[in-house]
């Protein structure tokens, strides 16, 4: 699978890249052998249950736990007001221009603002008896009017969640590129519709858990928990627990000589790495920030130094994760409840999410309305494009990252693999009384939905087809370089027009007017959605900072290779697998690097006290890219110290040395050969001893990703059939045409595409989070909210292209690809299918028949 | 999502369990296969104080035939047992087409299916199946046997004619005619849902001319129900699409489901009429081939 003659397939020496080798971690997957959180019971665990609010906006005007603390087996019940005093609230983590995120506390202790806020945390002796205390917990509340839905978040008079924003508006800011009014003028036409996409959940198998260890004798905590980033919440439980006098963690930082010296280095080393995007931040957004609400000044201040004055910071430990989808990403509340909860009672605690409350508060995403202007020629040259994004964010902001972020994500990829003169976008996002809004696998993915459909209405009030008109507008080799009118430059990789081409000679159009032709004769409608898209994996050089400037220092991340005395290989990364596979495709990576094999490198993860430290995790499609980048050059710089240590052994120039299957050799002589053991052996015996891990070969280094290039792009095309009896929805035929570069494992590859655009599905027939129109939850458990199973999935043919980059490490992304394509190929071949326009995301049969005439409106 | 606290009974007996029963009336529950009582109690909607657990009890789970091909099942049948029975797919034969889409195999393999009967949910099929086939129902306490019959055991949502102290033991499901011909057809949004209209139809025919007729539909009310006004047009006239569209149109006309976030009622309604026509060409297709 691997393109021949490229610089890659030479180098690699065990020909393990680009095979689908057998998964490292399926026998311990699928044997039942996984540790997840949930299967963690230490002695004398205490379970936590939160009391939460059944109504969607309220004040608390008592809360009385007196009767919980009494119930049996209980050991303490710490309400809102309580958790105040032993934590800091979240601050808001990333300002931008126009927004202001509201601060609040693990607990919510004067008011509610969803169905399901957390008000009070009970620990017991178990989860059972926790949640009958819980039951006792009594709650006074006064109702507030509720806001439902964007429409009223956007009315002034609607009840502000937030008392200093002033309304429920909380961004509203307009990136403007090129003269968009003049371009607009000129144009032959306008043609402007809306689309609105209904809330959607994230729905790992595996809930959001975490269980708290203290140690009896230092109090250090030992945090086991289901996170797609283990350092970042290890600093935020750092930073948000254990809330101490000012004066007190000042005293204690000054007294501490270690602690001080191990602050100023950290400090240093962060400032150098980050220079140039320290610089680049730009004071908008704390301005923006400080006009409506100062107290975070303050907040930080505490926080920055309580950090300070902790002499210990607590240990992540994540193992496997039964998947997160961007929802493990973000810190929960919860966790920060739960460490605070462990620390002051010095006994381990442990909660486990169950899925009625993942549905109300594990996350939800891509509640946005778009109302997308395009203008155009009447040869439909697209000209340029105005869009007014509302993003509805729910009752919390997402932390550390949620809409505000994802609205800048929007801004640069809107104009998808298009020419365009110029581009604008404002951007709101609103607070309403519903669960809180935060990534799902590619949340940026509403442009592509919005803009491909809007392509389709576009060609449609032209008289072309969707084909011609992309084809016409397109991006191709000829325009090369060039860049995205919203900044990030363009090269070879975004082949997007090649897998449009490839689509549709898969496609036998004729076939396909022929059976729609017999299948309306018998009740049905048959019709075929395309949808094209880019998604920066990792993108340019440049990428994160037309994001926003200074956002790109997230980008670099850093692995460890070591070779141990035994000649066994480690790959430490700070990447969070849970689900991705990983430990597999890594060590293919590695091996080949190597010279070794696969069987005999280990990928350790999530353990913070062991991993490189780096905040993003896994997500962001980065795993192939940066990751697999910095676990390649670390494998590489090994391989070269292991053939200079070898030379001298076999009495060799290190030029004529390889390494194959472990064996250390003259080229063409492996029978003079030293094994990777025996030279790791000798290395250790000669007193060879890495500072970060103790092996006698150990290679750390950081990898930016920054001059791969790195676009990775699809083509979607899908047929539906619609009965026009039963409103139900079938896929003749779904294929991908996917270019992510040259690929490490391809059924890991077709396994990433297949399930998002399962995904895809999910979100056009079956998922939506529905709230009512006072803001209660209606899809509360899984006989409501309906994730498809494999049965309403259809086979999902993938196609690759492996278009090379310039780069060095040439691996893109490929994770969150088939949920961005998937919505825009459904519903615009569902436009095609019924001959009516469609505007929202969500079509379950009810909606089906509407579009189509059957049954009226109701 | 634990249950609140309740007191776990496993009577070895009939008896034990009805005088169970007879002793802690309303807070007392009866656990089958648990598959619809389970999840309530995890999500306390249902807190019942005493669970009565008649997984134990012999004698509960056969299905026998009788001497005039009547079709007896026992308390502790499960879902499966009657998709795989020949005797099920010979002598009740409806049973067994329902039983496909009824959950999931995993459910199927627990769930019991006079525990669905006793349920009472209108979305299931076993409600409706009992009002098209008009078997008997056999209730004991332990105060006595009652038989019930089918037209008279469902009385709302999750509501039946069963009393807190007794249990549903058997029914008895009515010898199937040799001219009798059924089909159960329905719409779930994904495969193993509970239907949001589904249909369970038997017909007697005589050459093409149909001589009874049973239409019963679930997810379209508060509890499975029968729609005399279309059964009475098709009693009568011949095998034929006009039949069934008029019959169709009755069904649409008289139904008045209720709207949910999965359906609208009248895309229900509209459903209705549609897994009508479907439903009578299916079981009358059926004759066809057998001929
Ligand atoms: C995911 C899922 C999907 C499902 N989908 C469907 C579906 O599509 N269609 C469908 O029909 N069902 C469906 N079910 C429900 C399933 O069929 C249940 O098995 C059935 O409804 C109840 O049978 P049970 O033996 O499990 O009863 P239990 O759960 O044990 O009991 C249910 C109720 O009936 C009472 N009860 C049970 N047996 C007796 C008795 N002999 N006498 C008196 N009272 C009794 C109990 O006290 C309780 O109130 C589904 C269940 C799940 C979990």
């Amino acid at each position: 699978m691997t393109a021949p003659g490229h610089p890659q397939a030479r180098e690699n020496r065990s020909g393990l890249v680009g095979q689908s080798v057998r998964r490292v971690e399926d026998d311990r997957l699928l044997t039942g052998a996984g540790v997840f959180v949930a299967d963690r019971n230490p002695d004398g665990v205490l379970h936590a249950v939160f009391v939460r609010s059944p109504l969607a906006h309220a004040r608390i005007t008592s809360i009385d736990v007196a009767a919980a603390r009494r119930a049996p087996g209980v050991v303490a019940v710490i309400t809102g007001a309580e958790m105040a005093e032993m934590t800091h609230p979240f601050p808001p983590f990333l300002m931008l221009p126009g927004l202001y995120t509201p601060l609040f506390h693990a607990l919510s202790a004067d008011k509610v603002r969803l169905v399901g806020d957390p008000v009070a945390v009970v620990i017991a002796e178990s989860r059972y008896l926790a949640e009958d205390a819980a039951d006792l917990v009594d709650v006074d509340y006064e109702p507030l009017p509720t806001v439902a839905s964007i429409a009223e978040a956007l009315s002034p008079t609607s009840e502000p969640l937030w008392a200093k924003a002033g309304g429920n508006v909380m961004m509203d800011h307009t990136d403007t590129f090129g003269d968009v009014d003049a371009v607009f003028a000129a144009a032959d036409r306008v043609i402007t519709e809306r689309f609105d996409c209904p809330r959607q959940s994230n729905q790992p198998m595996e809930t959001r858990g975490s269980l708290v260890e203290v140690d009896a004798a230092t109090g250090h905590l030992t945090i086991h928990n289901a996170t797609q980033s283990s350092h970042l919440l290890r600093w935020a439980v750092a930073a948000l627990t254990g809330k101490q006098r000012t004066t007190t963690a000042l005293k204690r930082f000054i007294t501490n000589k270690q602690r001080r010296r191990a602050f100023f280095a950290g400090a240093k080393q962060f400032v150098g790495t980050n220079r140039d995007g320290l610089k680049e931040q730009d004071n908008a957004g704390p301005l923006a920030q400080l006009k409506k609400d100062r107290s975070f000044l303050g907040h930080m201040n505490k926080i920055a130094v309580g950090l300070l004055g902790k002499d210990d910071y607590p240990t992540v430990k994540a193992q496997d994760i039964g998947g997160g989808f961007g929802s493990k990403g973000p810190v929960a509340r919860e966790d920060i409840a739960l460490a605070a909860a462990a620390t002051s009672l010095g006994r381990s605690v442990k909660w486990i999410e169950d899925r009625t409350e993942n549905l109300m508060d594990g996350g939800q995403a891509r509640e946005e309305s778009l109302t997308v202007s395009i203008a155009v020629d009447s040869d439909g040259t697209f000209r340029a494009m105005r869009v007014d994004l509302i993003i509805d964010q729910g009752a919390y902001p997402g932390f550390p990252i949620g809409a505000p972020l994802i609205t800048k994500m929007m801004k640069v990829m809107f104009p998808g693999a298009y020419r365009w003169d110029a581009f604008e976008i404002r951007s709101r996002v609103v607070a309403t009384n519903k669960g809180r809004y935060i990534p799902y696998r590619g949340p940026w993915a509403n442009e592509t939905w919005a803009r491909e459909r809007m392509i389709d209405v576009v060609a449609d009030a032209l008289g072309m087809t969707p084909a011609e008109i992309r084809l016409h507008n397109m991006i191709g080799a000829d325009d090369l370089p060039t860049s995205m009118v919203t900044g990030p430059s363009i090269d070879e990789t975004m082949s997007t027009k090649q897998t449009l081409e490839r689509a549709l000679e898969l496609i036998d159009m004729d076939q396909f007017e022929r059976d729609r032709v017999a299948a309306a004769a018998s009740g049905r409608r048959l019709g075929l959605g395309i949808a094209c898209y880019h998604e920066a994996a990792p993108g340019p050089p440049e990428f994160w900072d037309c994001i926003h400037p200074g956002t790109g220092m997230l980008t670099p991340e850093e692995a460890h290779t070591t070779v141990e005395a035994d000649g066994s290989v480690l790959v430490y990364t700070q990447q969070m697998p849970h689900g991705q596979s990983h430990e597999t495709t890594y060590a293919q990576v590695a091996a080949d690097e190597l010279g070794v094999r696969i069987d005999d490198v280990t990928i350790v993860s999530g353990d913070t006290d062991r991993t490189p430290f780096g905040f993003a995790g896994t997500g962001g499609s980065r795993g192939g890219p940066i990751g697999a980048g910095a676990v390649r050059t670390t494998a590489r710089e090994v391989r070269r110290q292991l053939i200079e240590s070898a030379a001298g052994m076999l009495e060799a120039s290190p030029d004529d040395i390889e390494i194959v299957d472990g064996n250390i050799h003259v080229a063409g002589v492996p029978a003079r050969g030293v094994t990777v053991a025996e030279v790791a052996r000798r290395a250790a015996d000669d007193g060879a001893s890495g500072d970060l891990h103790g092996a006698p070969f150990e290679v750390a280094d950081v990898y930016n990703g920054a001059g791969d290039g790195g676009w990775s792009v699809a083509t979607h095309v899908c047929i539906v059939d619609i009965d026009l009896g039963t409103g139900l929805v079938t896929f003749p035929r779904y294929l991908v045409v996917e270019d992510c570069g040259p690929i490490i494992h391809p059924a890991v590859v077709d396994g990433q595409v297949r399930g998002g655009v399962a995904q895809g599905i999910g979100a056009v027939l079956y998922e939506r989070t529905t709230y009512d129109e006072d803001a209660n939850l209606q899809a509360a458990t899984y006989m409501d909210y309906l994730v498809p199973t494999a049965m309403e999935i259809p086979e999902i043919e993938v196609h690759h292209l492996e278009t090379l980059s310039p780069g060095e490490n040439d691996f893109r992304g490929v994770g969150e690809g088939g949920m961005v394509g998937a919505p825009a190929a459904i519903t615009n071949a569902i436009e095609h299918a019924l001959g009516a326009r469609v505007t929202t995301q969500y079509l379950p049969p009810t909606k089906i028949l509407e579009l189509a005439g059957v049954i009226v409106p109701g | 999502m634990k249950p609140a606290p309740f007191t776990y009974h496993r009577p070895e007996t009939l008896d034990d369990a009805l005088d169970l029963l007879a002793t802690h009336g309303d807070d007392a529950k009866v656990l089958a296969g648990g598959q619809s009582l389970i999840p309530l109690m995890a999500l306390r909607m249902g807190r019942p104080g005493h669970v009565v657990d008649i997984g134990r009890i012999a004698g509960l789970d056969s299905i026998t035939v009788g001497a005039d091909g009547d079709v007896t099942i026992g308390a502790l049948v499960r879902h499966e047992q009657t998709r795989t029975s020949t005797d099920v797919a010979t002598h009740a034969p409806l049973i067994a087409t329902a039983m496909p889409w009824v959950a999931h195999r995993a459910i199927r393999s627990r769930g019991t299916v006079l525990g669905s009967i006793a349920h009472g949910d209108p979305a299931a099929e076993m409600p409706a199946v009992v009002l098209a086939t008009e078997p008997t129902l056999i209730a004991r306490s332990s105060s006595g046997v009652r038989e019930i019959a089918a037209a008279d055991f469902f009385h709302g949502y999750l509501d039946t004619a069963l009393r807190a102290d007794e249990i549903l033991t058997e029914v008895r499901f009515p010898a199937w005619s040799p001219n009798a011909v059924g089909a159960v057809v329905e719409v779930a949004r994904r495969h193993g849902d509970y239907a949001l209209v589904g249909m369970a139809a038997m017909l007697t025919v005589d050459g093409d001319t149909i001589s009874s007729a049973a239409l019963a539909y679930f997810g379209a009310a508060s509890t499975a129900i029968r729609v005399p006004d279309a059964e009475q047009a098709l009693v009568g006239a011949t095998v034929s699409a006009d039949t069934f569209d008029a019959a169709a149109a009755i069904v649409s006309a008289e139904l008045s489901p209720p709207p949910d976030i999965h359906a609208s009622a009248a895309y229900r309604r509209h459903l209705a009429g549609v897994l009508t026509v479907r439903g009578l060409s299916a079981a009358t297709a059926e004759i066809g081939a057998d001929a």
